[in-house]
């Protein structure tokens, strides 16, 4: 089920508009909720003592990524902390190992075995999220961990273990980290650093606040300073430069929650998105010459279309409209929408969150977690966004919720004309459960060509989302890798699938909130039966083609 | 609890006494403040007396259910509040209000059929309140229902050719159909009619984008804002006056602060403050009204009574000594920003701050050892300078000098131009002072 081929050198081509394709819907549920019979046993833990500390509610993220490089995803959970000495203080971060078993029927047999003491992981800090990235270029996937406090980058050795290198790579930042995305925003083929940071808090200048009830309540993130990001340059040699002011993206603070890179203006040079909590976003455009310059507001993508500023938490690009660029989709808190930026081309972008359908549904729930994503396979993005409120639910206080900030998961189906529709009963029972969901992470745990679902919850148990309806559909999938086998994040991947008909993709880890997903390109096909090419441009702006891939398997290509 | 559900029986009991099939759950007042939960138990009374009158009609009755829910809606409790409309409503389907305050809370919950079926049915009742379309209209923009939206906004402007929220509306139905000329013709009409809402400015500059006029689209997103079109709504501005408790009015306040409406969010703080003197937030946040309107007497006045009543609020601490600092009084500032320095000591503005005041005071050994601290914490190069600056004002220019040439390396490294620049100026003077 897995090939390899090499592609030869091609000039690109200008992408097209993609026809709708039309796949019936089925009456069984979507997702099946599978963590614990999986192995996944993990349930977090906020460290919550009564002060309403901010940290508590924030986390916590997870990573899909393929430690072992076995040809499976495997699964790191962030942790929460104690604030305070407490008799049984959680474990810290789980690395888990996917057993996959795959029947020469093609049966599945999907379990977790808990590595972490083999890995020699030790996340006990208060974790927030988890980013993805090979910056050694070995071929073996390393791992950074933001934290309240200082981060930890780990080093895989390709033995199952990981060193903790943060010291010598100078990759920490000690502040309250967020969201990280590796990038290679030089283009010189090593993987560069984004870390985002949310607030000066601290335990000590945290003011008590109230709800309009007069209840107390969490802080807004306003009541802190907004620490200001760090972007760190890979040297190469093991090293990591803080390029934060020579690269100009210190020129704007945020308290910043989300990062998602991708080529915007289609210049090939990778840009950067930050969703901020209650301040403008950022769209930092790469000036090709090591350089930024912060251009949302003009761009259209700093604030709303009332040009209110919202309360960013997650946030993700995806080319959800078929017109060849990079749209962006930013989750908020209740009373606000969901905000959808589509990209209109060369980085212009318009809020048509009304006419995406998107507007009301996410009125009435706080978003974290996102992802454009086809999950039924049909060619078309979808989209997940995972929910739990910020501040305390009067509804669930009165029945007695000990954290009453629970609400339910939405999962919108692209229908292919520019709008959206929210899929209710059918996604399944685990979109009816009222969690504080964060974190989501996303990726073919199962192999079986659609794309599954972690969602992590504060306060509660993860959750393992099984898609049962992508692999219906025909399928593409793709691994697109270096000559070091290094994922190359980054990688513009243009699919065609026939004349006038081209699904365009990237090869990316960032996205959603706190959490790392599968680098893997998974692209639905609907009901073709063949693909005519994909062309794929690479970090470094070189385009090379491939014919004919075979479909409904995974194919890597390899620079 | 037991009290809670004793409550609740009863309530349940006398609704259905009084023939009406809905029940008021009531809601938690446990963690409420003192004052909000006796104005809502004393208005929660009312209604069971109310309720338990046999002579009480059903119009009185339909006002005791009224007035629990609009206090319930002020505080944002806004389930019993529907509960109480409802029951407001099934008693006087008539009085307009509830029907009212019912769309307002759909819409909030955004259970839409029903905002619009209500909205349409008090629009009957009372076709005078502009409020009323202009939420259709909203409603309907946030359907994508533009030309139902459209005709809601412009029965709002016949009613109230000045309405700036109707204008605003037009402006948005145009800006969703790419219809820039005519957007940017109601924008600037909105405007006109309301200049404070600055963030009128972001929507025409989105419009003068679609008409690719840069000029004016620069010209315009460099004014705009965080204050919003308000509509006339003296329904909702009811629930507001029900409103008691410094908390309520602190978050008011923060939110008027936030909206840049200083005078307005300076009313609130001194609300709290009367409703509870020794609140510290409600005088630090006062403290920072005043600082913005120009008052920093008033506001150093404020920040010091907040330190006086907790002396490790580092916020206060903090904003009194930047008002101690603008007015040179720099030994004063350090005294808070060493409180803040020990109340916080991750603060690395404070701490950078704290060394400068230290080296306008005169007290560079000081200033030299947390500079140095700091540095080798962040290893910024703005600390870095600092060091510089300390070791120049003890008299050690060779080595300030020395210190300040590598950081000048460093920033052309790193390719910061502003601060290479900056450095290369000091340095000149470090190297002047030479012996």
């Amino acid at each position: 089920m897995h090939s390899v081929l090499q592609l030869s050198a091609f000039l690109a081509i200008a992408v097209s508009i993609l026809a709708p394709i039309y796949v019936p819907q089925t009456s069984l549920p979507n997702f099946e909720e599978v963590a614990v019979k999986t192995g996944l046993n993990f349930h977090h833990y906020n460290g919550m003592n009564g002060k309403f500390f901010l940290p508590e509610i924030m986390g916590a993220g997870a990573a899909l990524f393929d430690y072992d490089n076995d040809g499976d995803l495997d699964v790191f959970l962030v942790q929460g902390a104690a604030f305070e000495p407490v008799s049984n203080p959680p474990a810290g971060g789980r690395l888990f190992r996917n057993d996959l078993e795959v029947g020469t029927n093609g049966s599945r047999k999907l379990r977790f075995t808990d590595v972490t003491e083999k890995s020699r992981i030790l996340a006990n800090r208060y974790g927030m999220g988890a980013a993805v990235g090979d910056i050694n270029n070995d071929g073996w996937p390393d791992l950074y961990l933001t934290n309240l406090g200082s981060n930890q980058m780990y080093l895989n050795k390709g033995d199952g273990t990981f060193d903790d290198v943060t010291k010598n790579t100078a990759t920490d930042d000690p502040r309250w980290s967020t969201a990280a995305s590796f990038v290679d925003y030089d283009r010189d083929g090593w993987l560069d650093l984004m870390i985002v940071n949310y607030a000066e808090f601290s335990f000590t200048n945290s003011p008590n606040c109230y709800a309009p009830t007069s209840a107390r309540d969490y802080c807004t993130p306003r009541v802190f300073r907004a620490p200001g990001n760090r972007l760190l340059h890979n040297r190469r040699d093991g090293t990591f430069e803080d390029v934060t002011v020579a690269a100009g993206v210190d020129k704007e603070f945020g308290h910043g929650l989300g990062v998602v890179t991708a080529d915007f203006d289609d210049d090939g040079w990778i840009d950067i998105y930050v969703a901020n909590d209650g301040d403008p976003n950022q769209l930092w455009m790469n000036q090709k010459n090591g350089t930024f310059k912060n251009e949302a507001l003009l761009a259209g993508a700093a604030v709303n279309r009332d040009g209110k500023t919202e309360a960013g938490m997650g946030v993700d690009a995806g080319d959800f409209d078929g017109s060849g660029t990079d749209d962006i989709f930013v989750t908020h808190l209740m009373e606000e929408t969901n905000t959808l930026f589509t990209n209109v081309g060369a980085a212009v972008f318009e809020d048509r969150t009304r006419e995406a359908g998107l507007g009301m549904p996410g009125r009435r729930l706080t978003g974290f977690g996102t992802l454009f994503f086809d999950y039924d396979n049909d060619g078309w993005l979808d989209l997940l966004v995972v929910n739990g409120a910020v501040q305390l639910l009067p509804e669930l206080i009165r029945k007695g919720d000990p954290f009453p900030l629970g609400q339910p998961n939405q999962l919108f189906h692209n229908t292919g004309n520019g709008r959206f529709v929210e899929i209710v009963e059918q996604a399944g029972p685990s979109f009816q459960l009222l969690e504080v969901s964060r974190g989501a992470a996303f990726g073919d745990v199962d192999n079986d060509g659609d794309t599954d679902v972690l969602v992590t919850n504060n306060n509660g148990p993860v959750r393992l989302l099984l898609n049962q309806l992508g692999s219906r559909n025909h399928w593409l999938g793709l691994r697109i890798t270096g000559k070091s086998s290094r994922d190359m994040l980054g990688a513009q991947v243009d699919v065609v699938v026939r004349k006038n008909q081209v699904l365009r993709r990237r090869v990316r880890t960032d996205g959603s909130y706190l959490s790392a997903n599968d680098p893997r390109v998974l692209v639905g096909l609907g009901n073709a039966t063949q693909v005519e090419a994909v062309r794929v441009r690479w970090p470094d702006g070189s385009v090379a083609e491939l014919k004919a891939p075979p479909i409904d398997r995974y194919t890597t290509i390899k620079q | 609890m037991k009290l809670l559900c004793l409550l609740c029986l009863l309530c349940m009991f006398v609704i259905c006494s009084a023939q009406t099939p809905l029940t008021v759950h009531w809601p938690d007042l446990s963690q409420l403040e003192p004052d909000v939960r006796d104005q809502i138990k004393s208005q929660q009374d009312i209604l069971i007396s109310t309720v338990k009158d046999t002579q009480s009609t059903k119009a009185k009755l339909s006002a005791a259910y009224g007035a629990m829910g609009e206090i319930y809606h002020a505080y944002s409790l806004t389930a019993p509040a529907r509960e109480c409309y409802l029951n407001a409503n099934t008693l006087d389907p008539k009085d307009f209000r509830w029907i009212y305050l019912l769309a307002k809370l759909d819409q909030l919950d955004g259970r839409v059929d029903d905002a619009i079926r209500r909205y349409r049915i008090f629009t009957s009742l009372r076709p005078e309140l502009v409020a009323a379309f202009v939420n259709l209209g909203n409603i309907y923009l946030e359907l994508d229902r533009l030309e139902d939206a459209r005709s809601n906004y412009t029965t709002a402007l016949q009613k109230d050719p000045n309405s700036p929220a109707a204008r605003y509306g037009l402006g948005q139905v145009a800006l969703s159909q790419r219809n820039y000329a005519e957007a940017v013709e109601h924008f600037e009409k909105a405007l006109a009619l309301a200049p404070d809402a600055n963030r009128i400015h972001y929507a025409l500059a989105m419009a003068y984008r679609g008409l690719r006029n840069e000029e004016k689209t620069k010209l315009h997103l460099a004014q705009q804002g965080p204050v919003g079109v308000r509509v006339a709504d003296p329904l909702m501005d009811r629930l507001v006056q029900l409103v008691e408790g410094a908390r309520v009015h602190l978050i008011r306040g923060k939110l008027a602060l936030e909206a840049k409406r200083y005078e307005e969010a300076a009313n609130e703080f001194r609300k709290a403050i009367e409703a509870r003197p020794y609140s510290v937030p409600a005088h630090v946040n006062l403290g920072a009204a005043l600082t913005q309107l120009g008052d920093l007497k008033g506001a150093a006045e404020e920040f010091s009574k907040a330190v006086a009543i907790d002396p490790n609020n580092a916020n206060a601490h903090y904003n009194l000594a930047v008002l101690l600092a603008n007015e040179k009084q720099h030994q004063q500032a350090i005294v808070h920003l060493q409180a803040v320095s020990t109340i916080n000591p991750n603060d690395l503005g404070a701490r950078f701050f704290l060394a400068q005041q230290l080296l306008y005071a005169k007290r560079p050994d000081e200033a030299l050892k947390l500079a140095q601290s700091l540095y080798s914490t962040t290893r910024a190069l703005q600390h870095g300078a600092l060091v510089g600056s300390a070791l120049a004002e003890l008299g050690r220019c060779g080595e300030a000098a020395e210190w300040q040439r590598k950081l000048i390396a460093r920033a052309v490294e790193e390719r910061n131009n502003e601060l290479e620049a900056k450095l290369k100026t000091e340095l000149q003077r470090y190297e002047s002072c030479r012996p």
